[in-house]
């Protein structure tokens, strides 16, 4: 009796951690797919909080809350299960972290931590302006470099280059994210939800522009894109390295 | 004539001493007693400094006067629920809660007992770098490294672990459930219960001072 429930229990394993990543993957009611979504309609909370005036010094501070997940240098965890945040664009971290308290993008594990609580508006626009012009200190997570070549094909003959840029730089205007340096897991993961159409905020044209790569084009990309240099260094620095 | 107004007198005099009475009472009870004197009834839990010798009661010393006020109102409108605080809460009144906060807010911290060393460094893994895999955040990230909290988030360096894993599993099973958004809420949902002891084991060793 006993050995038939350890055996059940076993066998629901594997079953049990499908459904875990299952939780993570679910269809925002209010985010891509649904009715009425609109990509880049700002929320009244987005719209208030870019209009505040920001300060990097006071987002330092307030990062302290976020330090849990993303590491005190916001470099994130290099297996991409956290991402990267330096040098990300102001307007896109306040997009998603106000999107996420929102559940226009679904995130379980972060939702808890980013209710008003947690970051005020005032508090997100200054974390967003500190992250911006955060540095790395550490290297990020990379895919193994063997499919580069290809990935690096894919992404420039395809329709990334168009909102990304060619340096994976993104645009912050358009609230386009940098994409260049970021960690190899987390690419990959977010590719994989974009393509689902489970991410909820994900930008219909860019839902559109993924759908036809197979598993395989998106390792190749995130490879490639996990081994471009920070956008920001100069262009020579970039072609030296 | 004489006799009935006489009578009259007395009637006022009783209904005097009978409407002063009533309107005493409550002035009475409302008389908020010295400090020092309402100390007492904390200190027999909480050590009249604060740092409780009591295991399964909290020390007190040194914590956010703020985060004090509002257990206290917490306790009172039992939106946190203890046997013991909930027996002793109605005793005192709201007004005295600022003064016992500051009271205690200003107590220094004693350092935690002795641990259980391995417990200890598994629980210092947890603190300071999460659990990944269960999507634990990092302790420090909001108390800070060495325990000393922040404006939202309480002081825990150096308190008992046996209170600490009370509360923890506490906020994992719901039956507290007055943290703010339910961030701790969220965080030990995610955590074992061997996490907890871990974790707890290491907040003993913490100094808080930043």
């Amino acid at each position: 009796m006993k050995k038939t429930a350890l055996v059940l229990a076993l066998l629901l394993l594997p079953w049990q951690t499908a459904l875990a990543d299952a939780a993570d993957a679910v269809r925002s009611p209010v985010g891509y797919g649904s009715k009425g979504y609109v990509w880049g309609k700002l929320l009244p909370e987005q719209a208030a909080a870019m209009k505040l005036s920001a300060d990097p010094l006071r987002g330092k501070e307030a990062f302290r809350g976020c330090r849990g997940c993303h590491k005190p240098d916001a470099a994130g965890v290099t297996d991409g299960t956290y991402p990267r945040l330096t040098g990300q664009h102001a307007s896109v971290i306040l997009k998603q972290v106000t999107e996420v308290r929102a559940g226009v993008r679904i995130n379980p594990k972060m939702e808890p931590f980013s209710s008003d609580h947690a970051v005020s508006p005032q508090e997100i626009a200054d974390i967003a302006v500190f992250l911006a012009s955060a540095e790395s200190t550490r290297e990020n997570g990379k895919g193994t470099g063997d499919f580069q070549a290809r990935g690096k094909r894919l992404y420039e003959d395809g329709r990334c280059v168009k909102c990304h840029g060619r340096n994976g730089e993104g645009n912050g205007d358009n609230f386009y994210p940098v994409i260049a340096a970021q960690h190899y897991g987390y690419l990959k993961r977010e590719m994989a939800y974009i393509q689902k159409g489970i991410r909820g905020n994900s930008h219909p044209e860019m839902v559109k522009a993924i759908k036809h790569y197979t598993d395989e084009d998106i390792e190749a990309m995130a490879d490639y894109l996990s081994r471009l240099p920070d956008y920001r260094l100069s262009l020579v620095e970039r072609q030296a390295k | 004539m004489h006799s009935a107004s006489l009578n009259a007198y007395w009637q006022l005099a009783a209904i005097a001493v009978l409407v002063g009475s009533v309107l005493w009472l409550p002035v009475a009870q409302a008389q908020i007693p010295p400090l020092a004197e309402r100390l007492q009834l904390c200190s027999g839990c909480h050590n009249p400094d604060g740092n409780s010798v009591i295991p399964e009661n909290p020390k007190l010393s040194g914590l956010d006067p703020e985060y004090l006020v509002r257990q206290l109102q917490d306790f009172k409108t039992g939106n946190r629920k203890s046997p013991v605080m909930g027996g002793i809460i109605p005793l005192v009144d709201e007004k005295e809660f600022k003064a016992l906060a500051t009271f205690f807010h200003r107590q220094t911290p004693k350092a935690g007992g002795s641990v259980d060393a391995k417990l200890a460094a598994q629980g210092r893994e947890i603190y300071d770098e999460g659990i990944v895999g269960s999507a634990v955040p990092a302790c420090s990230g909001c108390h800070n490294e060495d325990g000393s909290g922040t404006e939202k988030y309480p002081r825990i360096a150096s308190q008992h672990s046996t209170y600490v894993v009370q509360q923890l599993l506490s906020f994992k099973n719901g039956g507290r459930a007055n943290d703010s958004k339910a961030v701790m809420r969220a965080v030990a949902k995610r955590m074992s219960e061997k996490d907890i002891r871990a974790v707890a084991e290491y907040v003993v060793t913490l100094k808080g001072a930043e």
